[in-house]
């Protein structure tokens, strides 16, 4: 009868959660269940299927092709063919200042050379010695992570030196730019030592920044932001 | 046409950071995704924002999608619709409680056409609600393509908050009662 009830319990609030309806804690205290149960993640599933069959009966409408354009721009740098520089697809170069200072001579020309030979990964470079450096650690060091930005890769070289994330969980590596809220690097790799690839404009954010570690479920974050207890944080340094 | 394989093979090629897969994915699925996009918001600024948004979380994300089992096009309406619920909930702090237009933007009955994708792959979510009472159905759609809290379903039914929830609960473990005959 108790299972019975239990049960009932866990397709209700399972149901609550895929449509909203609960509270900050009481979502919180279900994704800690939902990371380490997959009796409840099969629940989960079944409701989040059926439920997103509510959108069966909305009619498709194409959007205006100006958003795919800024989409790229966004996540792959592309300028548009018109050279459209509106709201925030501006060009990490010119986010620098420098676009009109190429025009300014030799100076502006070494600064983007510069700014090519740091940032972007020239192909033909390798092993480069990394520009930047974090030691990512919790205050009792139980889990030390070193980080080193390999430009000519554009990865971010990461090494769990002490620790390892919690059973059913995962850990996810965040980047602090001054005021803005994390942005997501991405899950660590579960093995001791790998990769992560690092675009552009992260790269050009990495100077002075904070990096931090999360413990999140199981794929990281679903949210945007940091949803378990910050775990470790480390200051990027210039190599 | 696109099938769930190739919406699946181009989430994994995104993974690895296939741009092209990307604009497939985009072509296959934008309208889609913009129609729920401006069914939550009901403002298409708003979804324009939203729908941007929620292609660049759908890239950033592709390599984590097949973690909670889903497929591949409810996990893409998952994400663009849980995005456009919490840029709505934004909206609704920013204005303060009590300027509720957003639940006037959008109708929460089922339309003629619900019924025909009643035989969908995706099973009988329409039957089952159909089975509902009309209030607690209406609740349900509230919730899930408005983002209506408990607190916005207690107002609009006008009652307690603890009575909504009961009911609304009560309402749940029916719809999977006959959710889960659906084979």
């Amino acid at each position: 009868m108790t299972d019975e009830i239990e049960k009932e319990d866990e397709y209700a609030l399972t149901a609550e959660y895929v449509l909203g309806l609960l509270t900050p804690a009481e979502t919180e205290a279900y994704e800690d269940v939902l990371s380490v149960d997959p009796e409840l993640r099969e629940e989960y599933a079944f409701w989040t299927e059926r439920i997103a069959a509510l959108t069966d009966d909305i009619a498709p409408v194409t959007p205006p092709p100006h958003i795919l354009v800024q989409i790229k721009e966004t996540l792959f740098h592309e300028r548009s063919a018109k050279g459209d520089m509106a709201t925030n697809g501006k060009s990490w170069l010119q986010r620098l200042g420098l676009l009109p200072a190429m025009a300014g001579g030799l100076v502006a020309a070494l600064a983007v050379l510069w700014l090519f030979t740091a940032v972007l990964p020239p192909a033909d470079v390798p092993g480069a010695a990394p520009i930047y450096v974090a030691q990512i650690a919790s205050a009792d060091e139980s889990l030390v992570v070193q980080a080193s930005f390999d430009a000519a890769a554009g990865n971010l070289q990461v090494t769990r030196a002490a620790g390892e994330a919690r059973e059913g969980r995962v850990l996810e590596l965040w980047l602090i730019a001054g005021e803005n809220p994390p942005v997501s690097l991405g899950v660590l790799p579960e093995t001791q030592s790998g990769e992560i690839p690092v675009s552009p404009e992260i790269a050009l954010a990495l100077s002075g920044s904070t990096l931090a570690i999360s413990d999140e479920p199981p794929g990281g974050s679903q949210t945007g932001a940091p949803t378990g207890d910050v775990l470790a944080v480390g200051q990027v340094i210039d190599a | 046409m696109t099938t769930t394989n190739d919406i699946e093979e181009m989430i994994a090629r995104m993974a690895i950071g296939d741009r092209a897969a990307f604009e497939g994915l985009y072509a296959a699925t934008s309208a889609k995704l913009f129609g729920v996009c401006l069914r939550v918001l009901g403002n298409r600024a708003e979804a324009e924002d939203a729908l941007q948004e929620a292609f660049v979380k759908i890239w950033r994300n592709a390599d984590r999608y097949r973690v909670n089992g889903l497929s591949p096009m409810t996990w893409l309406i998952t994400v663009t619709r849980n995005h456009s619920v919490d840029r709505v909930r934004a909206r609704k702090s920013k204005m303060g409680a009590g300027l509720d237009e957003a639940a006037e933007v959008a109708d929460s009955t089922p339309g003629p056409e619900a019924l025909a994708f009643a035989a969908s792959d995706r099973g009988r979510i329409v039957d089952c609600m159909g089975q509902l009472d009309p209030d607690k159905a209406g609740a349900v759609r509230r919730a899930y393509l408005e983002g209506e809290t408990y607190q916005e379903l207690a107002d609009h039914y006008d009652v307690p908050i603890n009575t909504v929830r009961t009911w609304l609960r009560r309402s749940l473990l029916k719809l999977r009662e006959c959710l889960s005959h659906d084979g």
